[in-house]
């Protein structure tokens, strides 16, 4: 048996020369023993063979356009079995890559390891690197989500201030004027395809030179000599072990890689930032005003680029060495400076408080704060979006063809506080009660000096409670608003006269009892979705509602007056003195309302402050598209797709 | 393995042999390449159009001073899409009192182009990538000492009347949606 695998294997050598390929790979001759400090070349080459198994894997997920990158990343994350680790390993691999290359970098730099005969090999090692930060700064774009898409702007845009090829080189870089399909095409063909093959090359040609003048041993008489295999091998798998346990850890710590939300070139995203590996040059790029910006683009990098290419021949002399070891630890002391102040910059407003800030009297200290404020602000809202975006794809309805974008834009959820920021709060607020829980909270957008009823809530029970309610009618959140022309109008009069103090608590009690109906009776009027975990509304209050506003109050309230005297409900009443009350602040209504609320459905000339929003039928002509305004009556409505699939009623 | 006797001479060297073999295994080589950068190249011979896009009505934009955001809607073409009324980016409109046409300011960072971001009633626009910051009318607020090379991008406005409704004239707002080279002191635009 031995003796036949044995001519199986002299067979096979003498067809291939295997035998002499495999003795010339291990058996290398390590003077002075096997050391730990020789292991960091070899980690590289491991974690780029990470890089290359987990990134070939992610490749058959992924898919290169703007309506397709961030949808199959997402289809990565969050479906794919295992697939977050997958991408964890790829995203945290490159860090530690870059650790990694430092580590190597300096430890050849101390040691004047770059000295003859390895020049060469040094200036092949300098090449690597700039192939490695190549990658990781054309896979940062991929998942084409704001985080990458906004970095990778501003980087490009930097590019494009090259001296003479710049715009060209952007163009090209981005394939075309504007981001777009053939700018992910583009970044990934050359993270996959043009980068990863170069890198090949210059390492087979790295490793080969290093196999020719063997390792840089500084004392041979250390120990006896070993070879490679399998002393020193050992302790490069131990090491490579090592490192693959920090990044699955890492991995495991941040639940994998991050997904912000997906690129949007409309919706900007203040808090772009590189990675941190390209922290230092961010932040470096902040000392350079003006066109000067050039120097710190291009002129000073490119310059340390050419003196680092250049190491060998400076450190030829003793002088010159030190002038290395000097320049690598202000290089490295300089980028972990900078790398500090621009996350200190960053999160100034998290470590100091406003009042302290203030204190300081430095207006340098409080534009730091606001730019801090502001780049916190865009994180945590653009961490809330992507949060909300995934479970939106998550749904039942997944993702349309068009993207994920479309997903966000046709989410009441997302859009309907911007929209309101922007067309309604100057006017109103959308403030919940104080006791409201932490997640209808949140929903505030407030106003301190609104001239406009509080809309949160708008249409529901307490709401419409609230206005026949004589406390509160006149109060700041209803009709009590900076220069109401209603806190003391019919309707606040009508209310609260049923109050007076003429008359008795029986009557008083009447009056309540009667205005609970009614107020029953209207937010029925409004359709809202029934709760999902709530029975329907007390049905025979919602009758007596009606009917109390069709004459019934006139019999219980002191003022004999009822609703339909004013306002027109169903087949009743009529239009032209208050709004019509036949499906109040249901969702047409409302929409209705919005467009234009001086129709004489609505207020008519009684009409306040508010504008119509979209009164002509030519859309040119109208301030708010349909669209628009839908969004916004369905988030005030609180009718957007809850994370169980079902539409739900008001907040 | 050491050299056998046997072995022929090498021939002689004919200086056509030479270069015949440079020739044909040169172009075997550069053809697939050559035509592989001349695709590669197409973005350098497309041009962008510059689109007018209404952006407002003029109601929209009072005069009081107040920058006020509008999105820039217009259809946009991405390589074999083409996608109808897309947001392609964003301007502020802003009118001072009693001026009858609007500064439109892109908003666009003229330093590496991030989106200028601006809090309704504050005092200057910021940037909120390298910290610059602008007076209301486009101006940076330390001149050359700050960050971005140039003031804010001001836009070519015209206003359009579109017809007379209940008694009011209906006046769009349009902008030439240019777009300039970051990093310049002068407006280069892009190609």
């Amino acid at each position: 048996m031995s003796n036949r695998r044995a001519k199986l294997a002299d067979w096979f050598d003498n067809r291939t020369g295997a035998r002499k390929l495999i003795h010339e790979a291990l058996y290398e001759p390590v003077p002075g023993g096997a050391r730990w400090r020789y292991v960091w070349g070899s980690t590289l080459v491991m974690a780029f063979a990470t890089q290359v198994i987990t990134g070939v894997f992610l490749w058959m997920f992924y898919s290169p356009s703007t309506t397709t990158a961030w949808e199959s990343v997402y289809y990565i994350q969050y479906e794919v079995t295992g697939g977050w680790l997958l991408r964890g390993l790829h995203h945290f691999m490159a860090s530690a890559m870059v650790v990694l290359l430092a580590i190597h970098f300096v430890q050849v730099v101390w040691d004047g390891a770059y000295r003859a005969p390895r020049e060469l090999n040094f200036v092949l090692g300098v090449v690597l690197m700039l192939i490695v930060l190549g990658l990781a700064l054309t896979g940062y774009l991929l998942p084409w989500d704001q985080k990458g898409y906004w970095a990778t702007n501003v980087g490009t845009n930097l590019a494009s201030q090259a001296p003479l090829v710049g715009p060209d080189l952007k163009k090209l870089a981005i394939g075309g004027s504007d981001y777009g399909h053939q700018t992910l095409t583009r970044f990934f063909a050359l993270h996959a395809g043009v980068l990863p093959g170069a890198l090949v090359a210059f390492l087979v040609l790295h490793i080969a030179l290093f196999r020719r003048h063997g390792l840089h041993v500084r004392n041979p008489q250390r120990a006896s000599t070993v070879m490679f295999w399998p002393d020193q091998v050992l302790k490069d798998s131990v090491a490579a072990l090592a490192v693959l346990a920090a990044v699955l850890g890492l991995t495991v710590y941040y639940g994998g890689a991050e997904l912000t939300a997906p690129a949007d070139p409309a919706n900007p995203y203040d808090a772009a930032r590189p990675e941190w590996y390209f922290l230092f040059l961010f932040q470096f790029l902040k000392w350079f005003p003006g066109e000067l910006e050039v120097w710190g683009a291009f002129i000073i990098p490119g310059i340390l680029v050419v003196v680092m290419l250049a190491m060998p021949w400076i450190g030829r002399s003793r002088a010159g060495h030190l002038f290395n070891v000097a320049l690598l630890c202000v290089l490295l002391g300089g980028a972990a400076l900078l790398t500090a102040s621009a996350v200190r910059d960053d999160y100034f407003a998290k470590w100091n408080s406003q009042d302290d800030v203030v204190a300081m009297n430095d207006p340098a200290a409080v534009a730091k704060y606001d730019a801090s404020r502001r780049f916190l602000d865009a994180k945590e809202q653009a961490e809330q979006e992507a949060e909300r975006v995934i479970e939106l794809a998550g749904g039942p309805d997944r993702i349309p063809p068009t993207g994920a974008l479309t997903l966000m834009y046709d989410d009441p959820y997302l859009q309907g506080p911007k929209l309101f920021k922007q067309h309604c709060a100057a006017c109103h607020n959308y403030e919940a009660p104080e006791d409201a829980p932490p997640e209808l909270a949140k929903l505030s957008v407030p106003n301190p000096n609104p001239t406009a009823p509080n809309l949160f809530g708008v249409g529901a029970l307490p709401w419409n409670a609230a206005f026949l309610d004589p406390d509160l009618i006149s109060s700041a959140h209803y009709y009590g608003y900076q220069g109401s022309p209603f806190a003391e109008g019919d309707m606040a009069d009508y209310v609260q006269g049923e109050f007076r103090d003429e008359l008795d608590e029986e009557q008083h009690a009447a009056a309540r009892a009667a205005f609970a109906q009614v107020a029953a009776a209207m937010t029925a009027e409004a359709q809202f979705a029934p709760p999902a975990d709530e029975g329907q509304a007390d049905d025979q209050a919602i009758a007596a509602g009606r009917k109390l506003i069709t004459g019934g109050l006139a019999e219980v309230l002191d003022s004999g007056m009822t609703c339909i005297d004013c306002h027109k409900f169903h087949d009743e009443g009529s239009n032209g003195y208050g709004p019509d009350l036949t499906d109040y602040m249901s969702r047409e209504w409302l929409i209705a309302f919005v467009k234009n609320p001086a129709d004489e459905r609505f207020y008519g000339d009684n009409n306040d402050r508010m504008p119509a929003f979209a009164p002509h039928d030519d859309p040119r002509r109208n301030q708010l598209d349909d669209k628009s305004i839908e969004l916004i009556v369905d988030w005030l409505r609180g009718d957007w797709q809850r994370p169980d699939g079902e539409s739900n009623s008001a907040p | 393995m050491s050299k056998s006797k046997n072995e022929p001479k090498p021939p002689r060297r004919s200086f056509l042999a030479v270069a015949v073999a440079l020739v044909a295994g040169g172009l075997a080589a550069v053809t697939p390449l050559a035509v592989g950068i001349a695709a590669f190249l197409t973005p350098l011979f497309r041009r962008r159009e510059t689109p007018s896009v209404r952006v407002a009505l003029l109601q929209q934009v009072p005069d009081d001073g107040m920058p006020r955001s509008f999105p820039v809607v217009a259809n946009r073409v991405d390589a074999w899409n083409r996608y109808p009324a897309q947001r392609i980016g964003a301007v502020y409109l802003v009118r001072e009192p009693g001026a009858e046409k609007p500064l439109a300011l892109s908003a666009k960072c003229p330093h590496a182009g991030c989106f200028i971001g601006y809090a309704p009633g504050a005092e200057m626009f910021t940037c909120p990538c390298h910290t610059s910051e602008f007076k209301l009318d486009g101006a940076r607020v330390h001149g050359d000492a700050e960050v971005s090379p140039r003031d804010m991008d001001a836009l070519p406005v015209e206003l359009r009347e579109v017809g007379i409704a209940d008694g009011l004239a209906h006046v769009e707002v349009w902008v030439q949606f240019l777009d300039f080279q970051t990093g310049h002191k002068e407006q280069i635009p892009t190609a």
